[in-house]
């Protein structure tokens, strides 16, 4: 194959690495905080897949202008499930797996939504760019997708400033880091808590968005496929870790996309599991080598 | 008479952090070891490694002469090396009886034999009635003394205890007290890692003070009190 | 859950219970009710039942569980398919093939909480994967396999004495010595091997009885459907409807499983005939309400508010 067959993949590892990141950024935040997988993430992507769809079709709106609606949106509703269920799963008997549990019950939910309202074909988000596509270094590459890395970089220094330079974003990580410990020190840990889950479920809605003009298409069922790329990327990256995440996303997608190039199509989706196994026995710290959680 | 447990220049290092430094001690049989220090001197740390929660990093740790370092715990307890913990550990979602008998799954008695034992001992300290509660039903207090009787189950020749009045009420403290007091008389050996520096003194014939991972002083009571290096490990940071 | 029974009264009774079970079961044909509905209540009871063994007993949750379901179903498929042999060679199969592969995964033994139910899931991935991208004259590639049994009615009975067995089995567990060190296991894995379990080789014998069963149960569904194909063998709702199914009655207890998959069976049908459009909305949503209120399962939570029962339930 040829060397500019190469270089666009590397190209797509990246920006599609980029929004897996973000997928896992998400996962982590709610991870770290509430040490409960979210197993509906996924669902929430693909609902924020959906959400341009609509509101281009209700209000001709671009999609990069409804990611600041579809944030708000999600982050409501990220911290109203929140506030419905987390308090009393905490009062389970095995709080992970009552959590574990729950939140595949609400994918399931979640799924069924989307195939109510949307139908079981996928869709894809018909906006184009103008021009379409561009011409950098010798590549073509669909507007679209720098777009979307862009946004995606964008999104990333903006979560990077909250959780570095904010009082509830720092208060954020060290509650990741111990969270016996912030209780003694009068942060109400139930309203972080809160507060970072539907951060997390609006994020999941906006990289959502930007997926919507990287795909070709998506279909209600897609959530559980997130859900594990997901979880793939924050082992590679380290539970916990937002900015792992999104350094193991990077990997993660650069490896997909190779394998694609390189193995059969069917394939492929291997990769990405063996890479999980593989992390989680051998390196479960994540390829950063930082000390994982619990 | 042999030592029952001989460590050997015992050795543990975490990461960066060494937890133990070179550590060399005996236990004689048929003795009860203090074992004190504040916190972070190492003292469970050393325990861990006895038990096999904990690879060493270097140094030997002998049992009745025979080589234990880095076998694993099932091993390390069949060998006759039981222990309570700081923070009681027992199994929580199983009742008292089945508590007991977790020790002794692997012996040839049968099972009724087995239960009879349990509920005599639990009756020994009058918990009898609650035999057939959840483990995690019970005051912390109640729990450290299940613990200790579930030791008992399989007859160690060496106790490791870590903490056992941390958290406990007086009155079930002369409980503890007169079970070790007894299992002492019938020849059982032990190392005691207490805070209670007055049951630490009351109860070992020879203590043996750690800070930072190292020893720093060894002795009966007497020595221990008025050595220089103990009080200064103890009050002057 | 105590091992000091009530002796004979409790024996007698769950005697009992179990013949009028299994009475229910055997006559269900000859009654013409209908045999679908009856096949897979068994098959349900069965794979929750052995998935308890790992999850109830010993404390993990495999979603990968699908993984030996689907290499049951494929060594009974090969074996009767491409080997022309008979149905019986392709059970026997199929549990040899369940063990193995247990073995093969005895590794992850060693990961606790949600990594080993993740790196479950991500094998049994792999595993519907690569069984999907098999040469045709091995494994039928994505067509799937048929098998071309006749007799029915023989998987039918096939899966009951599986069903029989397999609840025998988890009685025995909860009665045995391993039992009680499996649940030492999954309280507190460092203590108990404080206390003397050889902690690796009692969970190994549990993963291998669990996989066993659901391979079995794997080929015996292959037997009665006729078809094998590597989506629906290595599907993620085995694992996870097992999970809930169990998680609903009660994992830890014998009897939690089997009320579990008849509740929630119920409720699924219920469901299904009411409300066909929202069916799997309203599932997830018993599942959510379940944890939210029962998160012990109605069997756990029954014992747990009333510890004199633990006396006669289990």
């Amino acid at each position: 194959m040829t060397t500019l067959l190469l270089f666009q993949t590397l190209v797509s590892g990246i920006i599609l690495g980029a929004l897996y990141g973000l997928i896992g950024c998400s996962l982590t935040i709610i991870y770290g905080t509430m040490r409960v997988v979210n197993f509906a993430h996924g669902d929430f992507v693909v609902a924020g897949c959906y959400a341009p769809l609509v509101l281009l079709g209700l209000l001709g709106l671009n999609p990069l202008l409804s990611i600041p609606l579809v944030f708000i949106g999600f982050f409501g509703l990220g911290m109203a499930l929140y506030y419905l269920i987390m308090p009393r799963l905490r009062r389970a008997d095995d709080p992970e797996l009552a959590s574990f549990l729950s939140f595949y019950g609400v994918s399931l939910m979640a799924g069924a939504a989307m195939l109510y309202f949307f139908d079981a074909d996928t869709r894809s988000l018909n906006y184009s760019f103008h021009p379409s596509v561009l011409h950098i270094a010798g590549l073509l590459i669909p507007t679209a997708r720098v777009v979307a890395l862009a946004a995606g970089l964008v999104l990333i220094a903006l979560l990077t400033w909250f959780l570095y330079r904010t009082l509830p974003g720092k208060a954020l990580r060290a509650t990741i880091m111990n969270p016996g410990a912030i209780g003694i020190i009068g942060v109400d840990i139930n309203r972080l808590s809160g507060l970072a889950f539907g951060m997390a479920i609006g994020l999941a809605a906006v990289t959502g968005v930007l997926i919507a003009l990287v795909f070709p298409a998506f279909g209600p069922f897609s959530g559980m496929d997130f859900t594990l790329i997901g979880f793939v990327v924050i082992v590679l990256g380290g539970l916990g870790h937002p900015v792992g995440a999104i350094l193991g996303g990077v990997f993660y997608g650069l490896a997909e996309q190779l394998s694609i190039l390189f193995l059969p199509q069917s394939l492929s989706p291997v990769v990405g599991f063996a890479l999980l196994i593989g992390t989680v026995m051998l390196r479960p710290a994540g390829l950063f080598g930082r000390v994982g959680l619990r | 008479m042999s030592a029952l447990l001989e460590v050997n220049d015992l050795r543990m290092v975490f990461g960066g952090v060494v937890a133990v430094h070179g550590l060399s001690f005996t236990v004689p049989q048929h003795s009860i070891l203090g074992l004190i220090g504040v916190n972070g001197s190492g003292k469970s740390t050393v325990m861990h490694c006895i038990n096999g929660l904990y690879h060493p990093t270097s140094g030997s740790i002998r049992f009745r002469g025979r080589e234990l370092t880095g076998h694993k715990p099932h091993e390390i307890a069949a060998a006759g090396i039981g222990r309570t913990f700081q923070v009681p550990r027992l199994f929580r979602r199983m009742t008292l009886v089945e508590n007991l008998m977790v020790p002794v799954l692997n012996d040839a008695r049968p099972t009724a034999e087995i239960i009879e034992r349990a509920e005599h001992m639990l009756a020994g300290v009058d918990l009898f009635h609650l035999r057939h509660n959840y483990a995690e039903e019970l005051s912390g207090g109640q729990q450290k003394l299940v613990e200790l009787l579930r030791v008992m189950m399989f007859d160690p020749e060496l106790i490791l205890l870590d903490e056992p009045f941390a958290g406990v009420h007086p009155s079930l403290c002369k409980v503890f007290i007169d079970q070790i007091n007894r299992l002492s008389e019938q020849g059982k050996s032990f190392i005691l890692v207490s805070h209670d520096l007055t049951s630490v003194y009351r109860l070992s014939r020879h203590i043996l003070v750690l800070d930072q991972g190292e020893k720093i002083a060894e002795g009966g009571a007497e020595d221990i009190q008025d050595h220089p290096d103990v009080i200064e490990a103890f009050l002057g940071r | 859950m105590s091992v000091e029974s009530s002796g004979r009264l409790q024996a007698m009774a769950w005697i009992g219970l179990l013949l009028i079970g299994i009475a229910c079961f055997v006559a269900a044909p000859a009654l013409g009710l209908s045999l679908a509905f009856w096949f897979y209540l068994a098959l349900w009871i069965t794979l929750a039942s052995g998935l308890n063994i790992m999850s109830g007993f010993t404390g993990y949750l495999p979603f990968g569980y699908a993984a030996f379901y689907g290499i049951g179903a494929y060594a009974a498929a090969i074996c009767v398919r491409k080997l022309g042999l008979n149905i019986a060679f392709g059970l026997a199969a199929a549990a040899v093939a369940g063990a193995v592969l247990s073995l093969i995964f005895a590794r992850t033994l060693n990961l606790r909480g949600i990594y080993f139910s993740m790196v479950s899931l991500a094998l049994a991935a792999i595993c519907r994967i690569l069984v999907a991208n098999l040469p045709d004259w091995m494994a039928g590639g994505s067509f799937g396999i048929t098998l071309g049994v006749g007799y029915r009615l023989g998987s039918y009975y096939a899966l009951l004495v599986v069903m029989v067995a397999t609840l025998l089995t988890v009685t025995w567990l909860a009665r045995s010595r391993l039992g009680m060190a499996l649940r030492a296991i999954r309280d507190d894995p460092d203590t108990a091997e404080v206390m003397g379990i050889n902690v690796g080789r009692a969970r190994l014998k549990a993963w291998m009885i669990s996989a066993v069963i659901a391979a079995l149960t794997g080929a015996i569904e292959a037997w009665y459907s006729n078809v094998v194909d590597a989506d629906t063998a290595f599907d993620l709702l085995i694992s996870t409807k097992a999970i809930i199914y169990a998680v609903a009655g009660g994992l830890g207890t014998v009897l939690g499983p089997v009320i579990g998959v008849i509740v929630m069976l119920f409720v699924d049908d219920m469901i299904w005939q009411r409300f066909p459009v929202l069916n799997v909305f309203l599932l997830g949503l018993v599942i959510v309400l379940l944890m939210m209120f029962l998160p012990r399962g109605i069997l756990g939570t029954l014992l747990w508010h009333k510890p004199r029962l633990r006396r006669v339930l289990f």
